[in-house]
């Protein structure tokens, strides 16, 4: 079969599909994507939808638009699941991500003095709050927090807004190899926290490369991280096995990863790589959700014809006013048409599986009802 | 401030919310100065690549190159910015080498988040100090397609994110020159990038009044894809008091369309929601107003692709907006 047929055939294909099982079955989905294309809105569309079903459900948002929040009962970043009003079996709750961190350090810890060591250290509240990938991970962490408690049947979570949403994904794996590698071990090398880089202690390759680093930084800075890393000391195993274990949790089949993206060929390219990195990790992906489509409300007519018919109707404002309708009707086509093609390009030798396109509404979502509107669409129930 | 001072200053970083179009805004504000007659450098600091598909060219990388006359195009990343960075201060490549491996990018990234922006917004003022033999500035404008808002907030919170953790060596010096430079207005306008969308409208409200607060100078707020009517207020008005399916068949009929009933139901449902549309628009203009900047419009294109010749168009409005 050609390549283009091929597309076509799995594009047509995956669009018959809907997220109905996904949202019956499964017990953890993640809905990722690039900052801007409605993660948060997917997210807790889905979650209404699975409570609806009388799953006792969790959605677990990052960032959320202060309406949003507002109408999910959310009004504070605590880290503690909340009812929503009027909604049977859903909870939803705000990440906070310093928490998160605090209570990773203080589950590893070997006493409570010693994890108070720990997140008083200067290093720590920066890292804590700005080492990359470390809202990918805490996310991740508490994902499992919740899973391990039991008391939920479907946990949805939506990934912080950073631009690259791998950064999620590789969280887990970051984390380790970091663990594991050479820079981390040439810090835990003794000598190094006291300062004497230039001793016969420190390999030769950990002297020139403190050297080097205190040159940039001075070498008071490197002494103290030096410090700060062999103080984590006996608590790498601990965050490795954890790691491991959320890498797994995800991987399984209980689990499914929604990738959210608007028709924009920028966020649809960001699509793509996440489609392609969740195959390469074997990760299960229940689906694509494009939000925000064009739907043509004329398909079959020319967009040309239509807006030269829109510009020659004049006179009276009720003529004008159909010909703006007809030119409405043209730009829709030939926007529909871009996007068709974006669409088409992202997917090019991919399957997504499930497709559900979101068409645009007048206003954004911000409540129940207009999430229950988009969890319609998502279940395959309603196409326009 | 005033809209004709959006080409201005030296440095332009372009910054918004993920999914407002920056980068497409970035590369149309950079066709706006070649086009007003400045030498001007495009600098894109995220790897994507985006630049290079927009203009159809060969992925951008460290080098400088001329892409169109006038306009340099380059991709900075913070690994061959630290390479320059120690040749340049040390002349020390043996040093160089040593760091520059993943480990110490690993470093930069990881233990002092700051770092990476040093490196980043170092290689910008080394755009933008750079003088040619006879004592001009090499270039008349730099844009950066900057990294997101919060990141360049933390930054200058911080030559403090840098300064708490590196408070002796020279990036501690290099990270003061840096926030100079940001903070001076005649040399850096932060360009705030958004949609007529409550989300980023909110947060580029926010963003302006923080931004302000550390005293960076606030260009002219640019809103991305602004609806257009496409209808006077009398057509408008005939719309809002509610024409009937058999109107809209026989006026499409009359201009050689013809539609069925449910048609004409779509497309008055359709004109609804675009007079929706432009009533939340009329709102988030109205909130924008809040930051106290002036605000310049670029309009949604219905075109079939979005290529250099829709960026182009883009630019030929910035360039009406600067006269």
């Amino acid at each position: 079969m050609p390549p283009q047929r091929r597309d076509a055939e799995t594009l047509a294909a995956a669009r018959e599909r809907d997220l109905a099982e996904a949202i019956a079955e499964r017990h953890v989905l993640v809905c990722t994507g690039s900052g801007g294309v409605g993660k948060t809105t997917t997210a807790a569309s889905i979650a209404l939808a699975a409570a609806a079903q009388g799953r006792r459900t969790l959605v677990l948002t990052i960032d959320p638009a202060r309406r949003l929040a507002q109408s999910l009962g959310l009004s504070s970043l605590d880290n503690t699941p909340r009812q929503v009003a009027g909604v049977e079996h859903l909870d939803a709750m705000m990440l906070d991500m310093k928490r998160t961190f605090d209570e990773v350090i203080e589950r590893h810890a070997e006493s409570a003095d010693r994890a108070r060591t720990i997140t008083s250290n200067r290093f720590y509240q920066q890292m804590s709050s700005s080492l990359a990938g470390t809202q990918e991970y805490m996310a991740m962490e508490k994902l499992y927090d919740l899973h391990s408690q039991g008391r939920y049947d479907c946990l949805v979570i939506d990934t912080p807004p950073t631009r690259n949403a791998l950064d999620f994904l590789d969280a887990p794996k970051r984390l380790t190899d970091f663990l594991e590698g050479r820079f981390l071990k040439m810090f835990l090398t003794p000598g190094v926290a006291a300062g004497r880089v230039a001793s016969k202690a420190v390999g030769v390759g950990t002297g020139m490369f403190m050297r080097a680093a205190s040159r940039i930084t001075g070498s008071g800075v490197m002494a103290d991280l030096a410090g700060f890393f062999q103080s984590l000391d006996g608590m790498y195993e601990g965050f490795k096995a954890r790691a491991q274990a959320v890498y797994r949790l995800l991987q399984s089949p209980e689990s499914g990863f929604i990738v959210v993206t608007t028709p924009e060929e920028h966020a649809l390219r960001e699509a793509r790589y996440f489609l392609q990195r969740l195959a390469q990790d074997g990760m299960p992906t229940a689906g694509l959700v494009v939000n925000r489509t064009t739907v043509p409300d004329l398909p079959h007519a020319s967009a040309d014809a239509l807006a030269a018919a829109g510009a020659a109707l004049d006179g009276a404002p009720g003529r004008r006013a159909v010909g703006a309708l007809l030119g409405l009707a043209a730009a829709d086509l030939d926007v529909a048409h871009r996007e068709e093609r974006a669409l088409a390009a992202a997917l090019h030798d991919l399957d997504p599986r499930v497709l559900v396109e979101v068409p645009q509404r007048a206003e954004d979502v911000h409540d129940v009802e207009g999430l229950a509107w988009v969890g319609r669409r998502l279940l395959g129930e309603a196409v326009r | 401030m005033e809209t004709r001072e959006l080409l201005d200053p030296r440095v332009l970083f372009v910054t918004g919310k993920g999914g407002v179009g920056k980068s497409t805004v970035a590369a149309a504000l950079a066709l706006a100065a070649v086009r007003t007659g400045r030498r001007t450098c495009l600098v894109e600091v995220e790897g994507r690549q985006t630049m290079a598909r927009v203009f159809g060219t060969e992925p951008w990388d460290f080098d400088e190159r001329e892409i169109r006359p006038d306009l340099f195009g380059m991709s900075v990343d913070p690994e061959a910015s630290l390479s320059e960075y120690l040749d340049m201060f040390y002349g020390a490549r043996r040093i160089s080498k040593l760091v520059v491996g993943s480990t110490a990018v690993e470093f930069a990234t990881t233990a002092a988040p700051g770092i990476k922006d040093v490196l980043l917004i170092g290689k910008v003022k080394e755009l933008e100090r750079r003088r040619e033999p006879d004592g001009r500035f090499a270039y008349d404008l730099i844009v950066v397609d900057a990294p997101p808002t919060g990141r360049i907030v933390n930054f200058l919170r911080a030559p403090d994110a840098t300064t708490e953790l590196v408070n002796v060596g020279p990036i501690r010096g290099q990270a003061q020159s840096l926030v100079d430079m940001l903070l001076d207005g005649a040399r850096t306008h932060l360009q705030l990038v958004t949609l007529l969308e409550e989300m980023p409208v909110e947060e580029t409200v926010d963003s302006a009044e923080a931004l302000r607060e550390l005293g960076v100078t606030v260009g002219p707020i640019i809103v991305n894809r602004a609806l257009e009517p496409g209808l006077d207020e009398e057509a408008r008005a005939a719309l809002v008091d509610g024409l009937d399916n058999g109107e809209v068949v026989a006026a499409a009929g009359e201009a050689g369309v013809d539609l069925t009933e449910e048609d004409a139901e779509r497309l008055l449902a359709r004109g609804e929601r675009h007079l929706h549309r432009l009533e939340l628009e009329e709102r988030m203009r109205e909130r924008l107003r809040g930051a106290h900047t002036p605000v310049a419009e670029l309009p949604f294109l219905a075109s079939r692709e979005f290529r250099e010749p829709q960026v182009s168009a883009l630019a030929d409005r910035l360039v009406e907006l600067t006269a």
